[in-house]
Formats: C-alpha cells, structure tokens, sequence
C-alpha cells in the first residue's frame, strides 16, 4: 500500500519535473539569473545605509503587483490598495507593540485582518458597475485615512506605534534580511501571477473581465472568482503592509492616507495592468519622479514632497494622454515590431473527434411563465427537447422566444412552471448549476472575450468541470490539476477541430470574422460538454455557404445525441435543420410540429405568417 | 436649543456647498457614465486662483478686500476653472470613454485629481490660507457674529446657505428651461439619439464639466472665509459631494443638493451634539458619512439583480 503510494508520488514527481523541464527556456533562465542578482546586491553593492529605503521600496512593490491581482486579472478597479497596506501593518503593529505578539502571528494577524476586509469589501462591492467599485475603494480609501489619523487611541497618535525590535532564531532582522525577505516575496507574487494569468482560473477571469454575461453564460462562478482575485490583492497588501512596519520599527498613521492608494494604482496602470512586472516599473518611475521633485523642491526652497504629487500626476496624464497601454506593454511592443514574434508560430494541433454526448436526456418544460409588469412575456409554455434532434423555436419579434430561452439557461427565474432535464427539475438553479447538467445556450449578440485567443477562449468553456483546479491547486500545479488541464485542453481543441477553427488556435479571437466569432461561440459551449444546447439565431447574418456550414455542424451534433433548440427567423434554414418547430405568439405556444404541419395551421397562418405563404 | 440651531446652521452652510458639489457629480455621472474624482481638486483649484489674483501667495493680513478687485480675482477663478475641467475632459477622459476603459478614466480623473493638488501645492507652500473676506460681514453684529436663540453664529453663513439655494436652482432651472439644459438631458438618458438628432455632445459635455465646476467654485469661493482652506479641503469636498450624490444615485438637482445638505447636517450634528452624556466628538464627524454611504452602498448592491458588466 506505502509502496504504491511512493510509487505513485514519484512518478507524479517526475511528470512535473518533465513538464517543468520541458516549459524550460531562455527567458526563465534569464528571469532566475536577475533575481540571484537583485538577492546578492546587497553583498556586492555599497548599499547599506540605503538599505531601509530600498526594502521599503521593495514590500510597496509587492503591494502593487498584489493590486494586479484585482486590477490587472479581474478588471476591478480597486483605489483601496493603501487602506488594505494600513490596516495590515497597523493590525500587526498593534498585536505587537500592545498585545506583545510574536513576529509570526503578528505578521499572519496583519495578513489576514487585511484579507478579511477584503473579503468584506469584495462582498459589497462584487455586484456593483466597475465606477462605483472604484468610488467604494476610493471612500474605503479615505475612512481608513481619517480613522487612523483621528483617533490616536488606535494609531498612537503622532508618535505612531513603535514596535520592540524583532529577532528571528536569536537575531534581529536587519534591513538587508527585509530585503531579502521582500524580493523573495516579490518574486513568489509575480510567479503566482503568471501562473494563474494563462490557466482555467486566469482565463475565467480574463473571460468575465472581458464579456461578464458570456462567462456567466459558460458557468464561469464569475462573483466567486472576483471575491477571489480581490481578497488575494488585499492579504498581499496586508503582509506587505505588517512587514513595511516591522521593517521601519514604527506604524506611522499618515502614511497610509489616499495618496498611497492613489500611487499604488497609478504604477499599476502605468507600468501595465496586465503584466505582473508592470508595477514595478511604474511605481521606479515614480520614485524617479519623487526624486526630480525633491530636488526640483530645494532648489526652490518648498517643503518637500509637494512637487511629488503634481509630477506624478503630470507623469500619469503624460503617459495616459499618449494612449496609455502602460510602459511594459508598450515596450513589448516596440520589441516585437523590431524583432518578430516568437509565441507566434505555433504548430496546429489536432484534437480528438468531438465525442457522443455521455448520457443524453431530454429536457422539458412544464407550464413555464413569465411576466415583466402587465406584459405577459411566456405563458405556460410546454416543450420538449429530445436527444438527437433540433427543435426550432420560431415567432414573430417579441413573442417570447428569447424570454424562454433565458428561463431555460437561468439567467431569468420564472413566475411559475418547471424545468427539468432527464426528470431531475432544474427549479432554483443557476446558471452555472444548470451547465453543470448539461444546459447551455449562446446570446443572440455576438460575444466574444476579445482579449483571449482562439484557443483560450474555449477553454475558459472547457473549464467548466473541473473540480480539482482551483486556483491553489493551480498555483502549485498538483498531479491533478495538471491532468485536469490537460483533458480541458484535450476538449476544446475537439470543440475546435469539429466547428473548423483548428487552424487558427493562437490567433485573438478578436481578429476572427464575424462568422468564425459565431463559431467560437459554439465551440465554447460545446467544450462545456453540453446535453441540451440552446442556439438563440446562430444564423442571423450569415451567408449562403455559412449557413451550409453551420448546418452541417447542427446535423453533426444532433448525431451525437445533443437535444438542441434553435430560435430562427430564417425559415429556409429551419427547414433544413430542424426535426421540430413550436410557434410563438404573444407568448404563447399555438402550434407544434413538422414545419409542413405547422405551416398549414390556420392560427400559425394569421399570427405569424399573415398572408405569406411558405 | 442653541446649539441645535448652530449645528442647523453650520451644518447647512457647509452642507450648501456639498449640495452644489454633489449636483455636479451627478450630472456628470448622467451624461458620460464618469465619477469625476478631480472634482473637489477642480474647486479647491478655483478658490486658491481667485485667492492668487486677490491677494498674492503671501500669508493674507487683510480680513477683508476691495469688491472690484475680489470680482475680477473671482472672474479669473471662474474662467480658469472652467477652461482646466473642459479641457481635461477632452484631453484626458473622453479617449477613454470612447474606448470604453473604465481604468483608464478612472486613472485620468486622479491624475487630473493630483497634478491639480500639486499645481496648487507648489504654488502656496502653507498648510493653510485664510480667504479673505469680499463681503464686510464683520460690519454686522459682533465681529460677524450675531446672537440666535442664544447661539453665536456667523452672519456669513446666512450668505452662503441662501448662495447655495439659490445656485441649486439656477442649475435645477437651466436643466429643465433651457435649450441647453434639454440637451443635456437628451444626452443624458441616449447619448446615440441625441448626436442622431444632431447634439453636438462632446462640445455640450466638454462646457459641462466647466460649468459644474464653476458652479460649485461660486459657493466654494462664499464658504472659503469662514476657516483656513487648504489643498485638502478641496479633495474633501469633493468626496463628500461625491458621497451625497452616490446617496441619491446621482439624481436630479434638488435630490442631490438636498443630500449634501443632509451630509452637511450629519458632520454638523455629530462633530457637537451630544445626547446625555453621549457625544461622539469631532473625529467622527468626517468618518461616519462616508461609512455610512459605503454601508448603504453595500446594502443597495446586495439586494440588487447583480449588475456586473465589463470593466
């Protein structure tokens, strides 16, 4: 049994070491020989009595790359960062300085106090429109400010805390053992970044910073992983925070007023939202600019750090007014005009065939209905989805087929009426649980995630079933995240392969045509590894030979045993695709059937077509 | 009883200015979508230029000012207040609406926010100023203070709440009266119809965001010489205008005016009421609006449909 178990640990060892091996290259190497640098520079340097300043420096950039967490990979604009920054070193300070904690539990104390208001703020915030997240920071921001300074009883008034002197194993903690400790800290938040950014808990991310609806859509839990992003943006804060003051022997309650919030996001977005590196190159300028203005200052007798403020708003205005991409990204940029593109050129990779649906069922609805005030949106609808076959729903404009659609995925909650799928009802959940059971449908409007490739934006639909790929274990790349990661990857290049986008894997979804946008849709739902599939007019806009197309993709999937609903205006294709068609009018199913049968029902014939024959 | 009715007034006057302030924040919210956050910093921008034409950078000696002189200081004030909110709009803020990049317009508002404060810093390096008066208030009374129902109150303030009502309407009136105040509410609820129908939207809102500067400068510039004013003052004002205005949602005039009154009121009562032996004391009186407004905030968000759209 123990045998097995090392046997087993042992070979999922070295499956990550050839993994890690073989993702092995110049750049990694690069990065690692740069941090053995910045970790020896204090030997080799004449440092030392700059040393307290540069470890300063150091714990704000892990604050600010912790904000790229919230900012960069959830798209939250967050202007809190400063109070997460004060109220974990002011947590630390006091179980330290009046609670005579050890170094450990205080540091963890700061940690966690501020990943608790994070987890508060997160929560508050998480349904809002992203301008007013940005006014809740921002106020969180100032009452932070205004507490720590109004009330010394809290913050020690102007003197601050001041905090006994802390030894680790008998030895104090030196400014250049801070360093130390920051840069390792840096690096660990950085990689953490780039590990998560490209992977399921990244992508899913990306996808509801981009498109929320259309993540929401695919079963992305978009408000959990947003809490998520936020609350690790806030704990960074807090340790780095709890350190600041333990590096500085002293908690000094205006030094977290909403200017340091302020500075912490201006880095971000000037060095670059999206690159874990960005903030660290904007929050250097800054002190570049701190440094000009100081100088700048004494030459014209001011006190210092006015000219601070007004150079880094300048310098910010500068950079946004020049489009304002952020420093990193721009420099990418330049490079790759210069020097090509080696991410670029990606072999095609074929997938597997796409495969049967595992346990079809058939979904149906009972007595579904729905009203917005007086207007009676559906009625009592009853429908049936077999396995295996293409229903289609057709009715004039607002006659309730898209309203019926979004009660079966969820997103609205019916009055009254049942769904159910295989006989388990549906009733009460949401959408993600209903794509757990096989139930996705596609808008009507094109939604793309613009940022995501081709490839990725599948596999934020291929993410779905995933149970062992969190974002710790993704983090720590365990034996079964991995092998998730890889059967997610498997799904949607067979997604791909079957709607024909194969080729064009690495491409920006963004660049795809309008049909190949409409396909990758479908290709995202069907990486969920759906049994019903609702299509709200996949065909609205499309030409002759794409329709074809998309017909032939329909037959595909109706052989593979997917129940599928199509809403269609164009009757030529629904006579091509669909074994069913029901008819809606005012919200009210009057008529169900081949479309011969349905076409020759007088009700059908004075609702919907007039006087238009078939 | 007299310290009711000097919370009631302090608070008002104070309030008067949050309204104005808070009146602006929600039409700027209505037409772009925008939380200007430069918004205090733009006012605390106007006072200190108007104070930079009338009386220097030096320390002021005088408690009180030519009127010829203080207007034009007051006119320059207006006008540069007036060209810095329309010209950053359509430098710094409408390439981001147009992109629709809620970071970037929210970058560029603090940046607006920060080079004003700095702009303002490096130019008067004290604290704080004291403004001096245009109006000879300290003619009236004792020094500019008269006895109401046994509470010592500044004539001043009377000016200013009467200033504020009457600013308020002047905007509640031009929004709904005037050709310009309809097109703007016409941009306000479908920014595509109105330029269909031929608006010019971006001039229309670029004179916007100077005029609600302007507007909310006036009774800033009134209120200023009751206590030192400094670059702080400024960045406070405007977020409490703000949190008034995120009280009503960013309503019509009269909701927002009517909420920086009452943000006023709540500072007034809670920096000097006390009930028995309890009283919260001064430090409060900032801290419990705004953690108030970040509850409700809270409570609104919660109970609401989830409203999470792109960033």
């Amino acid at each position: 049994m123990s045998s097995a178990l090392i046997e087993h640990t042992r070979s999922a060892l070295a499956a990550g070491a050839r993994e890690a091996r073989g993702a092995w290259h110049l750049r990694a190497t690069l990065a690692a020989a740069v941090v053995a640098a910045a970790l020896l520079a204090p030997a080799v340097l004449p440092l030392a009595g700059r040393m307290p300043d540069i470890a300063a420096f150091v714990y704000l950039a892990v604050a600010a790359v912790g904000l790229t967490y919230a900012v960069g990979l959830a798209g939250i604009p967050s202007l809190g960062q400063g109070a997460f920054l004060g109220i974990g070193a002011f947590a630390e300070a006091i179980a330290r300085a009046k609670g005579g904690w050890p170094l450990l539990p205080a540091l963890l104390l700061g940690l966690g106090a501020a990943a608790a208001a994070g987890v508060l703020t997160g929560l508050a915030t998480g349904r809002l429109r992203s301008a007013f997240v940005a006014v809740s920071t921002w106020i969180l921001a100032w009452i932070v400010a205004l507490t720590l300074i109004s009330f010394p009883g809290i913050s020690g008034g102007a003197q601050g805390l001041v905090l006994p002197q802390a030894e680790v194993l008998g030895h104090p903690l030196s400014p250049t053992a801070h360093y130390e400790l920051g840069v390792a800290l840096l690096v660990l938040v950085i990689v953490g970044y780039l590990i998560i950014a490209p992977r399921a808990p990244g992508l899913a991310l990306a996808a509801a910073r981009e498109r929320s609806s259309a993540a929401v859509g695919l079963g992305v839990p978009v408000a959990r992983f947003r809490l998520g992003a936020f609350t690790a943006s806030a704990a960074i804060a807090g340790l780095a925070g709890a350190l600041g003051v333990e590096l500085a022997q002293v908690a000094d309650p205006s030094g977290y007023d909403a200017t340091l919030s302020f500075k912490l996001f201006v880095a971000v977005i000037l060095g670059g939202a999206r690159t874990p590196l960005g903030p660290v190159a904007g929050l250097l300028v800054i002190s570049a600019f701190s440094h000009a203005a100081e100088r700048l200052g004494t030459l014209r007798g001011l006190p210092p750090g006015r000219l601070e403020e007004m150079l880094t708003g300048y310098g910010l205005l500068l950079v946004l007014g020049l489009g304002g991409a952020g420093l990193l990204p721009a420099a990418r940029a330049w490079w790759r005009r210069s020097w090509g593109d080696p991410a670029r050129r990606q072999a095609p990779i074929r997938g597997e065939p796409l495969a049967r649906v595992e346990h079809p069922a058939p979904l149906t609805t009972r007595r579904l209905s729905k009203r917005f005030g007086n207007l009676v949106a559906l009625s009592e609808l009853d429908l049936e989805l077999s396995p295996g076959s293409v229903h289609a729903l057709i009715g004039p404009n607002g006659s309730g087929k898209t309203t019926a659609l979004n009660l079966l995925v969820g997103r609205l909650r019916p009055d009254q009426g049942t769904v159910a799928v295989g006989g388990e009802a549906l009733d009460g959940l949401t959408t993600r649980g209903r794509a757990f059971h096989g139930i996705v449908g596609t808008r009507q409007t094109t939604e793309i995630f613009s940022d995501l490739t081709v490839l990725e934006s599948v596999l934020v639909g291929a993410g779905l079933r995933r149970r062992h790929s969190g974002a710790f274990r993704t983090l720590f790349a365990t034996p079964k995240a991995r092998r998730e990661a890889a059967a997610a990857r498997r799904r949607a290049l067979s997604a791909l392969e079957f709607v024909g986008l194969a080729g064009e894997l690495g491409r920006p979804s963004s660049e795809l045509s309008a049909h190949g946008q409409r396909l990758l849709m479908l290709a995202s739902a069907l990486a969920t590894e759906p049994r019903v599939l609702l299509l709200d007019e996949p065909a609205a806009g499309a030409g002759t030979a794409e329709l074809e197309h998309l017909a032939d993709l329909l037959d595909g999937l109706r052989k593979r045993g997917l129940a599928l609903l199509v809403i269609e205006h164009n009757l030529r294709f629904v006579r091509r695709i669909a074994d069913k068609v029901s008819v809606l009018a005012a919200g009210r199913l009057i008529a169900s059937g081949s479309l011969a049968e349905v076409a020759v029902d007088p009700a059908v014939r004075t609702a919907y077509l007039g006087r238009q024959r078939l | 009883m007299s310290l009711v009715v000097q919370v009631i007034v302090t608070g008002l006057a104070a309030g008067g200015v949050y309204g104005l302030v808070a009146v602006g924040h929600s039409l700027i919210y209505r037409l772009t979508g925008i939380v200007y956050f430069a918004f205090g910093d733009l006012v605390a921008f106007a006072v200190f230029a108007t104070l930079l034409v009338a009386a220097g950078t030096a320390p002021v000696s005088r408690t009180s000012l030519a009127p010829g002189r203080f207007l034009l200081a007051l006119a320059i004030g207006l006008v540069f207040c007036s060209a810095v909110g329309a010209a950053t709009y359509v430098l710094f803020i409408e390439p981001y609406l147009l992109r629709g990049s809620t970071l970037g317009w929210v970058a560029s508002t603090l940046a607006i926010a920060f080079a004003l404060r700095g702009m303002i810093g490096a130019t008067f390096t004290r604290p704080a100023y004291v403004f001096p008066d245009p109006i000879p208030f300290d003619k009236v009374g004792r020094n500019g203070v008269v006895s109401l129902a046994g509470a010592s109150i500044q004539v001043r303030s009377f000016f200013v709440i009467a200033l504020a009502a009457l600013l308020a309407a002047v905007a509640a009136w031009t929004l709904q009266r005037t050709r310009y105040g309809r097109a703007l509410q016409a941009i306000a609820s479908d920014v595509e119809g109105a330029r269909f129908v031929g608006l010019p939207v971006e001039t229309l809102v670029a004179l916007t965001f100077g005029l609600v500067g302007a507007l909310a400068a006036v009774a800033a510039v009134a209120a200023a010489p009751s206590a030192p004013f400094s670059v702080e003052t400024g960045t406070l004002l405007g977020l409490k205008g703000l949190v008034a205005a995120m009280i009503v949602r960013f309503g019509s005039p009269w909701a927002a005016f009517a909420a920086g009154l009452g943000v006023g009121l709540a500072e007034a009562a809670i920096d000097n009421l006390r009930i028995g032996d309890l009283g919260l004391g001064a430090q409060y009186g900032e801290i419990l609006p705004l953690a108030f407004a970040l509850a409700l905030i809270a409570y609104r968000s919660l109970r609401a449909e989830p409203d999470v759209e792109r960033a």
